[in-house]
């Protein structure tokens, strides 16, 4: 049976599948004679589109062959028997991945780790309770939810549909950008949470992003956490899309009720896979937490139900153990990675702004595998739409996949930066892909080009 | 204009035509049986595999063309989604359309599986409970037998916010329409007693277990006279089992897994809203919020899309075979009613339904020696077929109830039955090997309560 690719890992005409259920994999990295070298990691992503300077990784992930591969195992399986393999197979693969998650992001017991699509789900299933507590009266019309004000388009749009349409009120929490420290999204915190607190409402629920998307911005979310409890904040959710492989994620050490993550960003896992954290605490009521997709499953609490969500293909929660083998062939092990990641896209993301003569959305305690970039003014973004145009122009004529952030300007601001590229790195980028990326920009200046000049 | 284009082995000419979908080949010859063996080579040798119903089947081709769009996706994720997720959704969508026969590609939208479809549907009843604008003498109506799923959902939006449930019984065996009709009549006067109103009414078109064809035009007919506000087919086997006509069938909302009997990959399943629907959303919210349920389901978050892409690669495979998709579920029928025939005379049993009353499922009667007496015995016989014959088949419980005629053979009540399935897969071995398999436990004078347990 022909097929499109030309790599053997995809082709599906091996039957043998007999599936190596790995060994449980230690969480720390391998000894340094047996490190993943330049090749094999080439090797590994040799399915991206080579014409391309790949320096998005942050909105859809990358995920290596090898795990690919083993994905297509577990799908193999599932089509050769899928009786068999719902019978026996399927529930204690899914626990082996939570409980490989459980420990990455050291939760205390294995019930507060579910597993679902992505961080959109995990939104629309905290805040599908907050409407039910509205509705209920256990909260009053009137009460408040506070929200950073670049949370993800997705949330936003969730906070409309279950918690505005339910009587509550949302706060958003505007945020300087670009910003210089911590304390400044602190301040901006602190006066929202007043604001809440007017008339005698309760703030129900804070949803905090740890790294936001666009502007991206690394969030002091331990602080903010801090902050919520001492101002009687009940429950705080952390909408985390990005941390995992990113970020330090220790559930112990940032003390939220909720944290979502998705493992198919910045841990190698292919689409889609999130974790959704619920904190046991009889008090927050996160057994309470229901999957909004009902089966059988429903009233088993919310991990076995996200197990079971009717017949689907379930092969990407599956592979955590294997996102896991693939992290500890490097040094460091995950710790590794995001080190260098970070150090890298702080040192492109300087190189960049001097080549321009601009600066960066953020100091570098701020960003972790991503960076904002400002783009030379003269290219003349004015809107969303030049953003997304000039994203377009850079993909289809330069072969660079960078998302452009348009920052309108403020009041007495003189020809301010309004455009900020968020360049990522991770394992599979070379330096090559940021200069390509400075020199299609600095073409396009030295061409006189403007937004204004792009059609559509 | 022809062209001579060769394909896994089929040569066939193309014609152009005018509509988006792919060109529809003109066959020279059909799958023949070493081709169809090939495209489902990966279903595991040795099995007799007659649960078709239970998690579909799915053959390489469209495999094939499902990596093809994963790749895709993997090489250069953000033109995937800006240039091409889309389009492909979009012509997924139109060619459901026309396979159901409705008016507008608005009206369908692709979710994961019927059961999301039920949240949805459930949700925004739910909603009105809440709200107030039903009141708590209002009803939703289901099958006893209903999925079990759907009966969950139910808990989850409706009672949990004061509505109430009514379930009609579900003659079983049964011998006809008639039977079915009146009890869903009892069931609608039942609903109106305290001055309530039925709300909704849950109607499978195929039932789950036990599996028979529902007579769903006349039942919505009933249900458009007496009133009742919103009718939901849970068509979860129909498509690719029977014909499906939306504009014919009448219902608000229609259901139906294309993973199933139309040989998509897991998962994906169409749901189609009459346009008088409101107030219908995708419970995870995202971007396109508000702009209706189809645009709200073609992006549901960063997730693998690529069973919904496949339906034209689909359609490309079932017009390999005589008479396409329609051909398909005719022999599928007469094979299974064959095959089910076959079985009952085997055992001395019955069929739980006249072969009208079946698609491509049918439930053959288990010899009352076997003492399938609870849904315990049944898992353990299931197990036992499985693990020590090979052969995968879903066993089903009916409980004895008062009042009823219970079928009987020369040993007893026949309380226990197979359900078995028919695709284009299937060979008369694998029925064989099942009514050898029961005939070897009955010798052994075996009954399922000492079969080992899983």
């Amino acid at each position: 049976m022909a097929s499109n690719n030309t790599n053997h890992h995809r082709s599906i005409t091996d039957i043998n599948g007999s599936h190596p259920i790995p060994k449980k994999p230690k969480l720390s990295s391998s000894s340094s004679s047996s490190f993943i070298t330049v090749s094999e990691i080439e090797s590994e992503f040799s399915h991206h589109d080579t014409t391309i300077a790949r320096i998005n990784n942050g909105s859809f992930g990358s995920c290596p062959s090898s795990i690919i591969s083993a994905q297509q195992q577990w799908q193999l399986k599932y089509l050769r028997q899928p009786d068999h393999f719902y019978f026996n197979y399927l529930k204690p693969a899914i626990n082996n991945s939570r409980s490989i998650i459980k420990d990455l992001v050291n939760a205390q017991n294995l019930d507060e780790i579910s597993i679902v699509d992505n961080a959109t789900t995990a939104a629309a299933i905290v805040l599908q309770h907050t409407a039910w507590c509205f509705r209920e009266g256990k909260f009053n019309k009137g009460d408040v939810v506070v929200m950073l004000h670049y949370a993800y388009g997705a949330v936003k749009k969730s906070m409309e549909a279950y918690v505005t349409r339910a009587g509550g009120k949302v706060i958003e929490v505007p945020l300087p950008f670009p910003v210089n420290s911590n304390d400044e999204i602190v301040t901006e915190f602190r006066k929202a949470l007043e604001k809440g607190k007017i008339d005698g409402k309760k703030i129900r629920l804070a949803v905090i992003d740890h790294v936001t998307s666009m502007p991206c911005v690394v969030i002091p979310v331990k602080e903010l956490i801090r902050i919520c409890r001492d101002e009687g904040v009940e429950q705080v959710f952390v909408d985390a899309a990005h941390s995992i492989g990113c970020v330090d994620v220790d559930m112990q050490e940032i003390g939220a009720d909720y944290y979502t993550s998705n493992l198919h960003k910045w841990f190698f896992c292919p689409p889609s896979i999130a974790f959704l954290y619920t904190k046991k605490n009889p008090k927050s009521g996160g057994s309470d937490l229901h999957h909004p997709v009902v089966s059988h499953e429903y009233g088993n609490g919310l991990a076995v139900e996200s197990a079971w969500i009717g017949t689907r293909d379930y092969s990407a929660q599956l592979v955590v153990p294997n996102a896991l083998e693939f992290v500890n062939r490097f040094e460091g092990g995950i710790e590794g990675i995001k080190k260098r990641n970070h150090e890298v896209v702080v040192e492109m993301g300087d190189m960049l702004v001097k080549a321009w003569g601009t600066h960066l959305g953020s100091p570098a305690h701020m960003c972790a595998s991503m960076v904002m970039v400002g783009l030379p003014t003269c290219l003349g973004i004015r809107s969303d739409a030049d953003a997304l145009k000039l994203r377009a122009h850079l993909r289809d004529v330069f072969g660079v996949e960078v998302p452009i952030y348009y920052r309108p300007p403020r009041d007495g601001e003189v020809d301010p930066v309004t455009g900020y590229a968020r360049i990522s790195h991770q394992v599979y980028n070379k330096v090559e892909d940021y200069y390509k990326f400075r020199d299609a920009v600095n073409q396009l200046v030295d061409n006189g080009f403007a937004c204004t000049l792009l059609s559509g | 204009m022809d062209n001579h284009h060769s394909q896994n082995g089929a040569v066939y000419s193309t014609e152009q035509k005018n509509h988006r979908d792919a060109k529809k080949p003109k066959l020279t010859h059909f799958i023949s049986d070493s081709e169809l063996r090939h495209e489902f080579s990966h279903h595991q040798t040795g099995v007799a595999r007659i649960n078709n119903g239970s998690f579909g089947s799915c053959p390489r081709s469209v495999l094939a063309a499902q990596n093809s769009w994963q790749l895709s996706f993997l090489q250069q994720p953000d033109d995937f989604f800006f240039n091409k997720l889309r389009n492909g959704i979009l012509d997924s969508r139109l060619i459901i359309k026309d396979l159901i026969n409705a008016d507008d590609v608005e009206d369908i939208s692709l979710v994961d599986n019927a059961t999301t479809a039920a949240a949805i549907v459930l949700q925004q009843i739910g909603r009105n409970f809440a709200s107030g604008e039903f009141c708590k003498n209002d009803t939703v109506i289901i099958f006893h037998c209903a999925y079990q799923a759907v009966k969950k959902s139910i808990e989850a939006y409706v009672t949990s916010v004061g509505g109430s449930v009514i379930e009609v019984q579900l003659p079983f065996p049964v011998n006809s329409n008639e039977e079915i009709i009146t009890e869903f009549k009892k069931g609608l006067e039942r609903g109106k007693v305290n001055g309530g109103r039925v709300r909704l009414a849950i109607i499978d078109h195929i039932t789950s277990m036990p599996s028979v064809v529902i007579p769903v035009r006349e039942l919505i007919r009933v249900c458009r006279e007496e009133e009742v506000d919103q009718v939901f087919v849970d068509g979860a086997h129909a498509i690719g089992s029977l014909k499906v006509d939306v504009k014919e069938i009448g219902a608000d909302f229609y259901v139906s897994n294309l993973y199933k009997w139309l040989f998509s990959p897991p998962s994906v399943a169409f749901m189609y809203c009459d346009k008088k629907v409101e107030n219908v959303h995708h419970p995870v919210v995202a971007h396109e919020y508000g702009k209706g349920l189809a645009a709200e389901s073609a992006w549901v978050g960063m997730r693998d899309y690529s069973p919904q892409l496949v339906v034209p690669t689909i359609l490309e495979f079932v017009n390999r075979f005589e008479g396409g998709i329609d051909g398909i579920m005719k022999r599928n029928h007469e094979m299974v009613v064959k095959m089910g025939i076959m079985l009952k005379e085997a055992w001395g049993t019955n069929l739980g339904s006249p072969p009208e009353m079946c698609a491509s499922m049918i439930m053959v009667g288990l010899p009352s020696k076997l003492r399938v007496m609870s849904d315990d015995d049944a898992l353990r016989l299931r197990f036992y077929l499985r693990v020590y014959h090979a052969i995968e088949v879903p066993v089903y419980y009916q409980g004895l109830r008062n009042g009823e005629r219970v079928p009987r053979d020369k040993d007893g009540f026949i309380t226990g039955y197979v359900r078995i399935s028919h695709q284009v897969y299937n060979t008369v071995e694998d029925y064989d090997r099942l009514k050898t398999a029961i005939i070897q436990l009955l010798e052994d004078g075996k009954v399922c309560s000492e079969l080992p347990k899983e």
